[in-house]
């Protein structure tokens, strides 16, 4: 993959300020997404991955929340520098976004073809019958029978996974070189699920968009990724290729949660391994330490006083730990079963 | 702990030949089960249609198993939750708890039988009343069937509870807003667990939780299962966490069981066009493993349950639906090895016969 770079984020730290109280949701945070390559971002709940996307998109609110420090870098201009008129041209167009509850993103009182059109007209010099145009042949293109007719719809006669469709339709009315979708796919069913994926993925590759999907479902990841970032407590504690991360797992945390899901290819007497213990607290973390010594088997003194930076393991595959070397049995073990 | 209620014994049972269909084992037998909504249009609330959430619905569940029932949203699985432990009142078909006919069995009586049967719900946080310490909530259900009547025993009863699901009692008097999901969750488990019951309902209850919490759960369900011989109906969406915690799986699709198996046999030799979609749906968490999969992707989404297609209920979205699929509904069969089908395909290919290989 020797695509050119189109977003890089470098040390991307956001703060949100609570009486007082300093909570670092994300804490220097950097990576690259190439064209048409899809980052995948995986994390539990609170560990800024939802966070990070809307720090690029510049839709932290002040107050609580605060863009520290850093550079997002879009076709090498920074984000953060611009002006806010500058910056409305580019979010919505070049830089999209689709969230996860699209019932709940979606304007229940305007037609589905209206809101997309809006986006088109936003900006784009094309006049209000070519946008309508546009919108019904986006809705095609998502995989939505009968366009014309479901285009003067509105939100509530739409099923989940159609109200999805019409979000990427929107999302991508405007041909973006960066598609960021939060949770995609976690308000639908199975099946449904699996056809929603594979129209992003099909509409990633001809259009050669950098896709970066976050997400807490290790299967989806493995299934489509190119490059994964695991996320901890706000920060990166693993990156590297679908298959660095997968199969030859450096941190423990990786480790653990591969083993955590129970594989339908495997039989039942297989067993489920636990990672003890709640995600962190954010507002408690303290800054020099790893965040994850407390769930940790591995954790010894070292962890709990002096925080591990990202450090290569292998080409383009990087991990945060101290005690990285120590997994090579685990490691064994998981990659015999 | 409850006396099994005899129902020769009471005025109106049901005449006796069913007894051949009921076997010691099976704590629980439900036959042909249908559960029916009504659709009201206007002020005088007519009765236009129904919604046919559970249709038709046959399984037994062994005492000390697993029976895992899988299904999307509108299939009606909550709903057959909702039926087991009479929260809704059927209309028609057959539950038997412990060889009694549960339609025979008066409210008040029902009430007494409540404490062998609990649920366990997805939300957490929907589940426990803010307003009550844990304390109070585990202790609720004692309180209601006067199990216990000195408060100090029914405090160190709650103790040893929340000991086991792994809350530290330390927190006793803490309210439902101090615990993180996966905490509410035990303590959930804690108040089922409070009256010593022998048949639980969980439904979705790992749904709603992070990856790591989602496996502790498990673990906690399935450790707790085997020291006091509980009997599970685990209701889920993801078929990987429901096959891995369950003895035997349904199938379910809009209202009826499309095949039901071994958890083994159901991914080994999956039978029903559904259940190989599902399976082919559920991302493998390895790249290599995943990727040579075979992909079936199926068309359009589940129809509506107040007007399920003509015929079986999978044709609209069978990739290899002919034409009496449209227009006759197929039986359950048994192919052997207790692996049941609703499939004309399968049943054409197979005789009705085992099928080897």
């Amino acid at each position: 993959m020797e695509q050119e770079v189109v977003l890089e984020v470098q040390n991307l730290k956001t703060y949100f300020y609570n009486n007082g109280r300093e909570l670092r949701a994300v804490d220097d945070l950097s990576y690259k997404v190439h064209k048409g390559e899809c980052v995948a971002i995986i994390g539990e709940s609170g560990s800024g991955k939802t966070v990070s996307a809307l720090s690029i998109l510049r839709l932290i609110s002040y107050p609580p929340g605060l863009v520290m420090g850093g550079k997002i870098l879009f076709e090498g201009k920074d984000l953060l520098e611009m002006e806010d008129s500058e910056y409305r041209q580019i979010r919505g167009s070049d830089i999209s976004m689709i969230f996860q509850e699209p019932s709940a993103a979606l304007n229940p009182v305007d037609t589905i073809g209206n809101q997309i059109v809006e986006n088109i007209l936003l900006h784009t010099d094309m006049t209000k019958e070519q946008a309508r145009a546009r919108a019904i042949e986006l809705l095609a293109e998502v995989g939505i029978p009968n366009a014309e007719e479901r285009v003067k719809q509105y939100p509530f006669e739409f099923s989940g996974g159609m109200q999805q469709r019409a979000m990427i339709a929107m999302a991508m009315s405007c041909n973006p070189k960066v598609l960021i979708a939060d949770e995609p796919t976690t308000a639908l069913d199975v099946t449904v699920q699996a056809q929603v994926l594979e129209q992003l993925n099909k509409l990633r590759q001809d259009h050669n968009m950098a896709l970066i999907i976050i997400t807490h479902n290790l299967g989806v990841v493995a299934r489509y990724a190119d490059s994964v970032k695991i996320m901890y407590g706000g920060k990166i504690v693993e990156a590297g290729t679908v298959e660095d991360v997968f199969l030859r797992p450096a941190h423990p945390y990786t480790l653990g949660l591969i083993r955590a899901v129970p594989r339908l290819d495997l039989p039942r007497s297989h067993g489920l391994y636990t990672i003890e213990g709640e995600p962190p607290d954010m507002s408690k973390i303290a800054p020099n330490c790893c965040a994850f010594h407390t769930r940790c088997k591995y954790a010894d003194e070292k962890c709990r006083t002096c925080r591990p930076q990202l450090e290569a393991v292998g080409e383009g595959h990087l991990c945060a730990c101290w005690h990285k070397d120590m997994l090579e049995e685990e490691r064994k073990e998981v990659l015999s079963e | 702990m409850s006396q099994p209620l005899n129902f020769t014994e009471m005025p109106g049972a049901p005449e006796r030949p069913q007894d051949q269909f009921l076997n010691p084992e099976d704590i629980m037998y439900v036959r042909d089960l249908k559960m029916h909504f009504p659709v009201t249009k206007g002020l005088l609330k007519r009765q236009v249609g129904s919604v046919k959430a559970v249709d038709g619905v046959t399984f037994r569940v062994k005492r000390g198993q697993t029976l895992g029932i899988v299904g999307e949203s509108g299939s009606g699985k909550s709903t057959i939750g909702n039926c087991l432990l009479k929260n809704v009142n059927i209309t028609s078909g057959d539950i038997f708890y412990d060889g009694n006919n549960m339609k025979d069995i008066n409210p008040r009586a029902m009430r007494r039988m409540r404490k062998n049967m609990q649920m366990i719900t997805q939300d957490p946080f929907a589940s426990l009343d803010p307003r009550m310490t844990i304390l109070d909530v585990v202790c609720e259900g004692l309180r209601i069937h006067k199990q216990i009547d000195n408060k100090h025993e029914m405090e160190d009863m709650a103790i040893r509870q929340l000991e086991m699901v792994g809350i530290n009692p330390d927190f006793r008097f803490r309210y439902p807003h101090e615990f993180s999901g996966g905490q509410r969750q035990r303590i959930s488990i804690a108040r089922a667990l409070a009256l010593q019951p022998n048949f639980i309902v969980c439904d979705e209850v790992v749904s709603a939780l992070d990856v790591s919490i989602q496996a502790q759960i498990v673990s906690l369900l399935m450790q707790l299962q085997e020291s006091m011989n509980l009997t599970y109906v685990f209701i889920g969406h993801d078929l990987s966490v429901v096959r891995y915690i369950s003895n035997n799986v349904a199938v379910l699709y809009l209202g009826k069981i499309m095949e039901m198996t071994s958890s083994d046999e159901l991914y080994d030799n999956p039978l029903h066009p559904y259940t190989r979609a599902l399976i082919s749906a559920a991302p493998i968490p390895n790249p290599i493993v995943d990727r040579a999969r075979e992909r079936i992707l199926l068309e359009g989404e589940i129809p509506s349950p107040i007007n399920p297609p003509k015929g079986c209920n999978f044709c609209t979205r069978c990739p290899y639906a002919t034409k009496r699929c449209h227009e006759e509904e197929p039986e359950m069969i048994d192919v052997g090895n207790e692996h049941y089908v609703a499939c004309h395909l399968v049943a054409d290919r197979t005789g009705g016969k085992v099928e080897n290989g």
